[in-house]
């Protein structure tokens, strides 16, 4: 049998989540939304930063993040002097329509976010602004309503696609009732809620209708299509979304409570419409770009700030997709917007660019796929496609376009008022927009992990003569993540000190320099106060956890991460947490638990699955544990801890193959090894280290028993100690980078040694009791010890006395 | 309800033309201009 030709419907519905889509399916509302689902895959994409749609789509569409395709923000500076909505212009990489387009391969596209002006690719092309209406025009003028260049490639097509389009005027009461049964009590020209439904309703179908056409009357391998309609419908309706928020109005909620649910039941009816005209051996796949809050982490207020209403877009979109050779009824995990493209590639079996941020998911396949690469498809010389039109201003479509941004509160209102001087104002705007999107851009360095590109473009950014709460917080934490923690400080004194932010916040920003200095004592304290202010914050909370983790705090720790559990069940930082603090109770069955839910909720998490690894490595699950090694090799390949484990680990089962392949990549990146002396403070020590010292190996730290020239938050601090041997005190012994190989000499003591010691050392009588440091001595102890066990390949020796070290083993040891 | 089989299309519209994409716009637009001119008819 010959093979069928690969046919891909790609469905983007911005916005849409699980939460809403479960409960809707689950209640029979969904039909054709749950039929793709029962036969295919599902899972969630993880979105970027900044979460905004015209940024995401580019990427969904791109595979590369913002800072590498151009597409950022909402609106963009025309060659006029004014601004516009965001454009296809500005795109400085292929997109899937054109690597299509190289191979052959016909697209019809529609709608997609920005897609204007179109390109002249292999197919159809339908741009985002097909179905804006004219500023202006509330009343249906369909004589006026013509459509400019650049809205459809080729331009054959327009008059057919033109007519097919609806006008939010032609949207009746009966039309508007589904998603607002009491409509008739409203005064429809008075009540913009009703006007705001027409509109997306209009604009939605529309685009359905061209699509719809398209795969009826051409010759295609894929379609894709976009709608917006669940974003805008959220922005404007989910705060009447049942359960009703503290506050609402109870008669707004009475009347507007089913608009949400009206509109993902409107695109399930769409969708089976688009189901209707596939057959079995087309793949179908439904993305979002983010989710939207719908519970409990509904803001209770939008900031009055560029695209401010984005903080009610959860972090996760939707991924589904069915069709020939595609598992059915499993999860794929561990998905991103970027990976989207790289996916539509491996079903033609079509290279992916090396340059591309996104990867394949090729767990969705029933077979295993092979996958071909090419450096970049940016190389290829091929006609991709090119935008068809020159740049020019559609004053009106514009003007509408920019309304619609406006209402939603993505950008400031943009109105010359009266006594206002124009051109100012404009020139006042473009560089509003072009800061903006260069904040944007920033952002999304931080995102890719560019911190010291956004820092750099920070600090250009930022004007002290206006300061943008915004662009100070980014600046501090890319300062923090690029260790310039003076220059963080600098930051919070300046917001501290011209009151530029509540202090609760900046409690929070200053505790992650703390941590970031290694200060956790400080941090702890500024959290414990911002978690009274903000107790129902899982971020303030994960935040405190993790110190209380560092601190090995772990009881108070569990019960924080717990707490931010019952706030945001399906945080897998929490669930994290949680497993961490069980680990250092050596309570591995706890650890295991809450370790496979937090990579269930977030499966590309390497730390979650290196702990997993850890604690099934501990159960003597040896075999599951390198498993869990082996994704963490997957998904972050320069964690050497990793292969020291996997190494370890195959010795133990007697994979002397693997052993090996292990052992040879630790050996690439392997520092060498290191010789480290640790104990807690007391005589014994101090004998060793002296005794060391006498001998002729140079030693690093000998008469500083409590580490207080040691700077560990300087990442190199090991690689800048020359000496032969090191002494770490135990308190720091978790910090020894895993870079290197270590043999580590404990020195024993007793508690009591400990307390003699301090005695002495303040000059108290011995025998003084002081049972606070008792306790502090006993906890850094079993910490330091509990570390030590649960490291991968550490030759460790003990010894109780200075003579001990006389002995041949251990000079063997510790001259090797 | 689509798939070749005739379908009612009331001159207000509803959901269900909406969803049904270019057949059900065609049909609406064809339904609304057959009863706007039966409206001038009548009068």
């Amino acid at each position: 049998m010959a093979n069928k030709k690969r046919k891909v419907l790609l469905v983007g519905w911005d916005a849409a989540d699980w939460k809403i889509i479960d409960k809707l399916m689950e209640a029979g509302l969904m039909p054709a939304f749950k039929s793709v689902v029962d036969r295919g895959v599902r899972g969630r994409l993880a979105t970027l930063d900044p979460p905004l749609s015209p940024m995401l789509w580019t990427s969904m569409a791109t595979g590369v993040r913002p800072y590498k395709h151009g597409i950022l923000g909402f609106v963009e500076g025309d060659n006029n002097g004014a601004i516009r909505p965001i454009s296809s212009h500005g795109r400085k990489v292929k997109a899937f329509w054109n690597m299509f387009t190289m191979e052959g391969l016909k697209s019809n596209v529609v709608g997609w976010w920005p897609s204007n002006p179109v390109e002249s690719i292999n197919g159809v092309m339908v741009s985002n602004r097909f179905q804006q209406e004219k500023k202006g025009k509330e009343t249906i003028d369909l004589e006026d309503w013509d459509l400019e260049p650049g809205n459809i490639y080729p331009e054959s097509m327009t008059e057919r696609l033109s007519e097919l389009r609806v006008h939010p005027s032609e949207i009746t009461g009966n039309l508007v009732m589904p998603f607002v049964p009491r409509a008739i009590e409203l005064d429809k020209k008075e009540d913009k809620r009703l006007t705001v439904i027409a509109k997306f309703l209009a604009h939605s179908a529309s685009l359905h209708a061209a699509c719809t056409e398209l795969i009826d009357t051409t010759e295609w391998d894929i379609t894709a299509v976009y709608h917006d309609a669940i974003d805008h419908f959220s922005h404007a309706f989910m705060k009447f979304n049942p359960p009703r928020m503290e506050g609402m109005d109870e008669e707004a909620y009475g009347l507007f409570k089913d608009v949400v649910k009206g509109a993902y039941v409107y695109h399930d009816m769409m969708l089976e419409r688009l189901l209707s005209q596939i057959d079995d051996d087309t793949t179908i796949m439904i993305v979002s770009d983010h989710g939207f809050h719908s519970d409990h982490l509904r803001p209770t207020h939008v900031p009055q700030v560029p695209s401010g209403p984005a903080i009610e877009h959860a972090p996760y979109g939707i991924f589904v997709a069915a069709g020939p050779g595609i598992k059915k009824g499993e999860q794929v995990y561990g998905a991103s917007i970027l990976d989207v493209t790289p996916t539509l590639l491996t079903m033609y079996d079509l290279p992916i660019g090396r340059d591309m941020d996104g990867k394949p998911l090729l767990d969705i396949y029933e077979e295993k796929k092979e996958v071909k690469y090419i450096d970049s498809w940016e190389d290829d010389e091929r006609f991709g496609g090119e935008i068809v039109v020159a740049e020019q201003v559609d004053e009106r479509t514009n003007e509408a376009a920019l309304q619609q941004l406006i209402d939603l509160g993505y950008i400031d209102d943009l109105a010359i008022k009266d006594g206002q001087d124009g051109d100012k104002m404009r020139e006042a705007q473009l560089k509003a927009t072009v800061k903006e999107n260069n904040f944007y851009l920033a952002k999304s360095y931080a995102s890719g992990g560019e911190f010291d590109n956004a820092l750099e473009l920070l600090l250009e950014l930022e004007d002290r003569a206006k300061p943008d709460f915004r662009y100070l917080i980014e600046i501090v934490n890319a300062s923090v993540k690029t260790k310039r923690f003076a220059l963080a400080e600098e930051y919070i004194n300046y917001i501290r000190k011209d009151k530029l932010m509540a202090d609760n916040f900046l409690d929070i920003l200053e505790a992650k320099v703390q941590i970031g200095l290694n200060k956790p004592g400080e941090a702890l304290k500024l959290l414990e106060s911002a978690t009274k202010n903000y107790p129902e914050s899982p971020n303030v909370l994960i935040d405190l956890g993790k110190i209380l983790n560092t601190l090995r705090e772990s009881e108070k720790a569990k019960g924080v991460f717990l707490e931010a559990i019952r706030i945001d069940p399906d945080n897998p930082y929490a669930h994290h947490g949680v497993g961490v603090a069980a680990m250092a109770e050596e309570d591995y069955e706890t650890a295991l638990e809450y370790f496979l839910n937090a990579v269930d909720r977030f499966y590309q998490y390497p730390l979650a699955h290196l702990h997993l690894g850890e604690t099934l490595a501990f159960m003597k699950e040896y075999e599951l544990a390198k498993s869990s090694f082996e994704v963490v090799a997957t998904i972050a390949p320069s964690l050497p801890k990793t292969y020291r484990w996997l190494y370890d680990l195959n010795e133990i089962t007697g994979d002397t193959e693997k052993a090996a392949h292990y052992k040879s990549i630790i050996a690439e990146f392997d520092l060498g090894e290191r010789m480290v002396i640790t104990g807690l403070p007391g005589k014994e020590l101090n004998d060793v280290l002296q005794q060391l010292k006498e001998s002729d190996r140079s030693i690093f730290g000998a008469d500083d028993l409590l580490g207080n020239d040691l700077d560990v938050t300087d990442q190199e601090w090991l690689k800048k100690i020359k000496e032969d041997l090191i002494y770490v005190p135990l308190s720091f012994i978790g910090s020894l980078p895993s870079f290197y190989s270590y043999r580590i000499l404990f020195v024993e003591e007793s508690i009591e040694g400990v307390t003699d010691f301090f005695n002495k050392r303040m000059k108290l009588r011995a025998g003084t009791f002081n049972k606070e440091m008792i306790q502090a001595v006993e906890r850094q102890e079993r910490v330091g010890r509990t570390w030590l066990n649960q490291q991968p390949n550490l030759d460790i020796i003990y010894i109780h006395q200075s003579e001990e070290l006389n002995s041949a083993l251990v000079q063997k040891f510790i001259t090797n | 309800m689509f798939k070749g089989k005739p379908f009612k299309v009331p001159p207000g519209g509803s959901l269900g033309v909406l969803a049904l994409g270019n057949i059900g716009i065609r049909a609406w637009k064809k339904a609304k201009k057959e009863y706007q001119e039966s409206q001038k008819d009548g009068e």
